[in-house]
């Protein structure tokens, strides 16, 4: 009889799977230096979480005035503006109280923020994917790691040195000498018609935050470009084909969706930056760009430009709205961290194939 | 003993080793077995002859002045050792080693009446007529129709209208057609082991090569795609020369019709299969068939 329940228990447990050892392992097994580590590597591992959740729940709640009042016109709306701080009345709208004439559309940020993000990715991915397989294949391999080091260099240059830099020289100088240029190709892309305005804008700011995310780009480019098997590539050059119609047939595909992962890595910290785009954007409130060279404002830029006067509401409206917009920004940036970290994932699965199976 | 064989199945190249000796010389000087041994190497034109071949990584040379002649139609096998160096001189052969850095090659590889190592060969076309099998699969991660289509169509053979029916063709050649031809779109890296390699050996018949090379083809496969590889083996010796590579003997006496083997970087004895395997000429080859060695 006890044989059968000693039995019977062991089928429970196996049944179950190994949770039950597991626990026996955790809590009997363990000596207590063992258990301490324990406890810390669980605090560890939480804190990076809890940190996330807390922020993000304290966002929310201080966005959520702001967000009733505005409603639908949060998005739709360009008009930015937090009201008459020393007028006596006071806005209301969806029962929530704002300072006279307060408006919090959030429009023209959220389009600044992606559409410069945009057009630094359309600019960052082929110059990085481009160069990487340029240094790859055509520089001899005692060189590379030489090379490489300028990458690592760009990404250590501090934001406010390219802001500076961007708004007293790049920009001039692009606006005067190719932007021009550039405005030819109106004819097929209407907002790349002028004018071209002084040098700050969309398309300045698009560069700057290219040159910052390329290290991004370019580095995870470079470790893909590794992980293709070398075996891989040599069946393609067995079979008498050329570099060029190898990094075709076999390397490219191979990267290809990994490449897409660095671009949305490269794209969150875009549009997080800030210093470098308040120095260059052109500060444009209110008003969504008309063209491509078209100053602009982006969420990250708007808040750290504003966030003094909005202290000064005395209604704590002004804070909410930027709280608000801060949000807008949370979600863009996690969710493109996410879908980048899912891909690069799938990628990592997908890039083992060749040779496996057998 | 072993220099008298290498000399009759082997022709000199004057132009790299300035042994001016021409073909028919060697021929004239040799068994008339031989003579018309060389005789239908040369006539096909598609018969590998390996002079001297040397090759160094680095300071450590692998490969020892190999000589050794690969006959058209025939199936030869190259048996040795782990680390004899097989692979290097199977690689050496299609100039698989070029452009990687501190491998250095001396002496002479002809295929037909062409040397591979000249400065003027065009090593695209002398890939494509020397096709390749790895030890492991290596599809291109392109759809399987690509996979067989691709290289086909960048050396001008196939065209667009009749890839499809050519792909069908040689895929049924392999006996992979039913396997495949509902998923000729997808990835390969679903199959299994040995229909990716099967895989890879219809992308190489392909270009239709003149030379196959197979590195341990089926080291890592399944008796029953084993068998179905060396069937096609044993079926494409009409078309062309085979080297095989392989740790099996048993492989070796099935399919070979020659047997070579190399330990350490030299050629110990090339025989007729038959031959090596009853009646080895030297004691080295007995050992190894023996199993005492290696
Ligand atoms: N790229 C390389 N760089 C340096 N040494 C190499 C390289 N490739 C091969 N070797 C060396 O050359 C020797 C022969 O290698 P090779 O791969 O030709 O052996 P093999 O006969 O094919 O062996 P196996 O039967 O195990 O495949 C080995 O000692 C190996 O370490
Ligand atoms: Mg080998």
């Amino acid at each position: 009889m006890r044989a059968r329940q000693r039995g019977s228990a062991a089928v429970r447990a196996a049944a179950a799977g190994w949770p039950g050892r597991r626990r026996r392992l955790a809590d009997a097994d363990l000596s207590r230096a063992d258990r301490i580590l324990r406890t810390v590597l669980l605090v560890g591992t939480a804190v990076p979480a809890l940190v996330l959740l807390f922020i993000t729940a304290e966002m929310v709640l201080s966005a959520l005035p702001a967000l009733i009042y505005a409603g639908g016109d949060f998005f739709t709306h360009q008009l930015f503006t937090f009201g008459n701080l020393y007028a006596t009345g006071q806005s209301v709208a969806h029962g929530v109280r704002a300072p006279l004439g307060a408006s919090y559309g959030a429009a023209p940020f959220i389009i600044g923020t992606i559409a410069s993000s945009a057009v630094a990715l359309v600019i960052a991915v082929p110059v990085s994917v481009g160069a990487v397989l340029a240094l790859v294949e055509l520089v001899p391999r005692p060189v590379q790691p030489a090379l490489s080091v300028f990458l690592e260099l760009l990404a250590g240059i501090p934001s406010v040195a390219y802001g500076f830099w961007g708004v007293l020289y790049f920009g001039p100088a692009m606006a005067q000498h190719l932007y021009p240029v550039l405005t030819r190709l109106g004819v097929v892309l209407p907002f790349m018609r002028g004018p071209v305005g002084a040098g700050e804008g969309l398309l300045t700011t698009g560069f700057i935050l290219a040159v910052m995310i390329i290290p991004i780009i370019a580095s995870t480019t470079r470790e893909l470009v590794r992980t293709v098997p070398a075996l891989a590539r040599e069946g393609a050059l067995a079979l008498g084909m050329t570099r060029y119609e190898t990094l075709r047939a076999v390397t490219l595909p191979y990267i290809r969706s990994g490449i897409l992962a660095a671009s949305i890595l490269g794209w969150a910290r875009a549009i997080g930056e800030t210093m470098a785009v308040l120095m260059i954007s052109g500060d444009l409130l209110n008003t969504l760009p008309a063209n491509i060279y078209s100053p602009f404002s982006s969420i990250a830029a708007t808040i750290v430009d504003l966030l003094d006067s909005a202290l000064t509401d005395p209604t704590g409206m002004a804070v909410h709205a930027l709280a608000a917009i801060g949000v807008v920004l949370l979600v863009i940036s996690l969710a493109s961290n996410l879908v980048g970290r899912l891909l690069i994932r799938r990628v990592a699965l997908g890039a083992l194939p060749v040779g496996r199976g057998i | 003993m072993i220099a008298g064989v290498n000399r009759f199945l082997v022709p000199r190249f004057p132009a790299v080793n300035e042994r001016a000796r021409t073909v028919e010389a060697v021929a004239a000087g040799v068994s008339a077995a031989g003579a018309s041994a060389l005789a239908r190497t040369a006539r096909a034109g598609t018969g590998v002859a390996v002079d001297g071949l040397r090759v160094r990584f680095g300071a450590r040379e692998v490969v020892h002045g190999v000589t050794v002649g690969f006959h058209a139609h025939r199936v030869t096998a190259l048996i040795g050792p782990t680390g004899c160096g097989k692979t290097t001189v199977l690689r050496a052969l299609n100039r698989l080693h070029d452009g990687r850095p501190g491998v250095h090659i001396s002496g002479s590889v002809r295929i037909g009446d062409e040397e591979v190592y000249d400065p003027r060969a065009d090593v695209r076309d002398l890939r494509r007529r020397i096709g390749m099998l790895f030890q492991r699969p290596n599809p291109f991660p392109l759809s399987i129709r690509e996979n067989i289509a691709l290289a086909a169509r960048i050396h001008g053979l196939w065209s667009r209208q009749d890839a499809a029916e050519r792909t069908e063709a040689i895929l049924r050649e392999v006996g992979l057609w039913e396997a495949v031809r509902d998923r000729l779109g997808q990835a390969p890296f679903l199959l299994s082991g040995g229909q990716q390699q099967l895989l890879c050996l219809a992308r190489a018949l392909a270009v239709e090569p003149d030379v196959l090379l197979l590195d341990e083809p089926t080291s890592s496969l399944d008796p029953g795609t084993t068998a179905r590889i060396e069937e096609l083996i044993s079926a494409l010796r009409d078309k062309m020369t085979i080297i095989i590579v392989t740790h099996n003997l048993q492989q070796a006496r099935r399919v070979a019709d020659e047997v070579c083997l190399l330990l350490d970087g030299e050629v110990v004895e090339q025989a007729p299969a038959d031959r090596f395997f009853q009646a080895p000429a030297d004691e080295r080859s007995r050992a190894y068939v023996d199993g005492r060695v290696g």
